[in-house]
């Protein structure tokens, strides 16, 4: 078992830029998601600490020991890759024990091995067959097993799902996690889909740009994401935002929308902070769960609006709003279903609200 | 009938393809037929085209009269070792460029692909006397260096191209289940790029198999000619034994044809596919 600590790494290819400094700690045990938009550098930073990239800066240490000049043999990880990478002219069996075969391990311990690791995956009927007479499913598990067969002190995967279908897809999260429960681990995970990283992570690393966006656990990223990039990017619809700014007519703080056709007072544990903002441009950012028809606790918005979707999903119901700041989605009960055209007063929980500076994109902390 | 209904593309293809066949196959198949017919039929008018007397005494007398196993014998081992060589340079020169991240890459590639097109000619003063000076003249290496030199650039775009269709993930997941980067390159590039290796090991083969103007320069002492060299210099010798010559190049023939025979089943493709999500 080990922890990976990166300390400034930067990478650059020729004189681009991709990777701008991070400082990171992966803890022994830990299961760690990197999150963000495609050519954000996320594969770039899982390769440098498996050793396929150049370190252009900045330490990368595994359990203790600075590894940037350490070949990826030398490394003891496993990496389990986008496109699976499986060895075609090898059969399931030799693709899952190469590592032990390179590492001279006893022949019965070998198969002792590859035997343990096919029936944690359930693969072991497939063991004689080619990868190309393999489904992606089936692909996915083989390229698993070629991973947890080494029993390496770290896990690497990049993107490992994003090939197959929604069905499987949904199944090898929860596999992946029942193994993480199961050996637990070190493991860094590549994603660009929030939903992965908010299920499996232990903490949720966002990056963007090459720049590390935030970095920590999943509510923590849920609920209090520092700016409206970290906000836009999770939840699935994500959050809204409407431009907004703050007036503080007669002593107390409010928001207002569009202008001022809708303004609404700011909960109290924001009514110190409000008095400072008066003036800037912010955005507003609240959550489809967050927008309801029913008045729920106390620090509640009420503002007009006209439904222009509903997009049933059978558990819950979708809903596209035009209100005077801007459209909004919201997530309404299966019961709740309003018809198009169809005026709406929404309540809004001003408990789970958000402020975004609108140059910065910082959010703002009561 | 419309005159494109007459040549549509298939027909068109067809003739062409016998065009190929024919005059690829005509000759060969003519000295196979002349070398197991007596000399007396070669010259009887008219022409016979299949032997009305089947013999192999042209086989029995072409090792008797001259020394062809020993040209054989050369050849076999000019050609195998300068294929060897030339497999290793270039598999390892054709890795590099397909692979690392070299500095000039483009450059090194056109540089390779332009000392390909030197005349052989020209290449053949200055080789003699580089032999010449470092006393190699009529040994194996003097033919086989030259050899290697002259089929690396053709071998090392071949093996360029079959490197690159090679998922480099593939690689890479080697080297961390353990390999070394050469490892990883001989256990997994080399094994799906075996159709590349064959091809370029059958141009690195029939490249020296077939050269005759260095063989015949470098190499002229009876005990260390190659098979053309020894096959053109029977003509000297009284009249012109086209029965027996007939026989030699059939002998010349055969190892090549079965060599690519052989391999032809290796080439066949399908090996690569399926590792990656495809
Ligand atoms: N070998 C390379 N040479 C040059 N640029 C590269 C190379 N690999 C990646 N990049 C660039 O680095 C950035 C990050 O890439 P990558 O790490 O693959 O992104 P992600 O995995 O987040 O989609 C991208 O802009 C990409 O174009
Ligand atoms: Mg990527």
């Amino acid at each position: 078992m080990a922890s990976v600590e990166l300390t400034r790494v930067a990478k650059s290819f020729g004189s681009t830029k991709v990777i701008h400094g991070i400082d990171l700690r992966v803890d022994d045990g830990e299961f760690v998601v990197f999150v963000g938009p495609s050519g954000c550098g996320k594969s770039t930073l899982l390769r440098m600490i498996a050793g396929l990239e150049s370190v252009t800066d900045g330490t990368i240490r595994i359990s203790d020991v600075v590894v940037n000049a350490l070949p990826p043999r030398a490394r003891d990880i496993a990496m389990v890759f986008q496109d699976y990478a499986l060895y075609p002219h090898k059969s399931v069996y030799e693709n899952i024990c190469f590592g032990l075969r390179l590492r001279k391990t006893s022949a019965a311990e070998l198969d002792r091995r590859v035997r343990e690791a096919a029936d944690i995956l359930q693969i072991a009927h497939l063991l004689d067959r080619y990868p190309r007479a393999l489904s992606g499913g089936q692909r996915q598990r083989v390229a698993m097993g070629r991973a947890i067969v080494r029993d390496p002190q770290l896990f690497l995967f990049d993107e490992p799902l994003s090939n197959l279908d929604a069905l499987l897809r949904n199944e090898m999260r929860t596999e992946i996690k029942k193994l993480h429960r199961r050996l637990r681990a070190t493991s860094i995970y590549v994603t660009h889909d929030q939903v992965e990283a908010m299920t499996l992570a232990d903490r949720i690393v966002v990056l963007s740009g090459g720049h590390l966006m935030q970095l920590g656990s999943p509510d923590d990223i849920y609920h209090r994401p520092v700016s409206k990039f970290v906000a836009g990017f999770t939840g699935s619809p994500p959050m809204n935002f409407l431009p907004a700014s703050v007036a503080r007519p007669n002593g107390v703080a409010l928001v207002e929308l569009a202008g001022g056709r809708e303004r609404f007072a700011l909960p109290a544990r924001w009514q110190a902070l409000g008095a400072t903002l008066v003036g800037r441009d912010f955005e507003f950012g609240i959550r489809p769960e967050d927008i309801g028809v029913e008045a729920r606790g106390n620090d509640v918005a009420e503002i007009a609006s006209t439904v222009i979707v509903t997009e049933p999903l059978g558990a819950e119901n979708l809903v596209t709003l035009g209100t005077a700041g801007g459209e909004l989605t919201a997530r309404f009960a299966a019961g709740v279903a309003p018809r198009p055209d169809e005026a709406l007063r929404l309540r809004l929980d001003l408990s789970h609200m958000h402020l975004f500076d609108r140059q910065t994109g910082e959010a703002l902390r009561p | 009938m419309r005159r494109n209904e007459l040549f549509t593309a298939g027909r068109l293809r067809l003739i062409a393809a016998a065009v190929v066949v024919v005059n690829g196959f005509f000759p060969a198949v003519w000295i196979l037929l002349t070398s197991v017919k007596p000399e007396l039929e070669l010259v009887r008018k008219p022409i016979t085209y299949l032997p009305h007397e089947f013999t192999l005494d042209n086989y029995v007398q072409v090792f008797r009269q001259q020394p062809l196993g020993l040209y054989l014998a050369n050849s076999v081992i000019v050609a195998s070792a300068s294929t060897v060589v030339t497999l290793l340079v270039s598999a390892c020169a054709a890795y590099a460029i397909a692979r690392l991240r070299l500095r000039h890459r483009d450059l090194i590639l056109s540089a390779i692909i332009a000392s390909s097109t030197f005349p052989l000619v020209t290449l053949l003063v200055p080789i003699f006397q580089t032999m010449r000076a470092v006393g190699l003249l009529n040994t194996y290496p003097a033919l086989i260096l030259p050899y290697v030199v002259l089929s690396l650039p053709v071998c090392t775009l071949v093996l360029v191209s079959f490197f690159q269709s090679i998922p480099r993930d593939l690689e890479n997941a080697a080297m961390i289940d353990g390999a070394t980067r050469f490892g990883a390159m001989w256990r997994i590039v080399v094994p799906l790029a075996a159709p590349g290796v064959f091809t370029a090991g059958i141009l690195a083969f029939v490249n020296s198999w077939d050269e005759f103007l260095l063989a015949l320069s470098l190499n002229s002492a009876a005990r260390m000619r190659t098979l053309p060299v020894g096959i053109a210099l029977y003509q000297g010798e009284f009249t012109f034994p086209w029965h027996i010559i007939a026989a030699a190049l059939v002998v010349a023939i055969v190892p090549i044809a079965v060599l690519i025979a052989l391999f032809q089943e290796r080439v066949v493709g399908g090996l690569t596919t399926g590792g990656m999500k495809g």
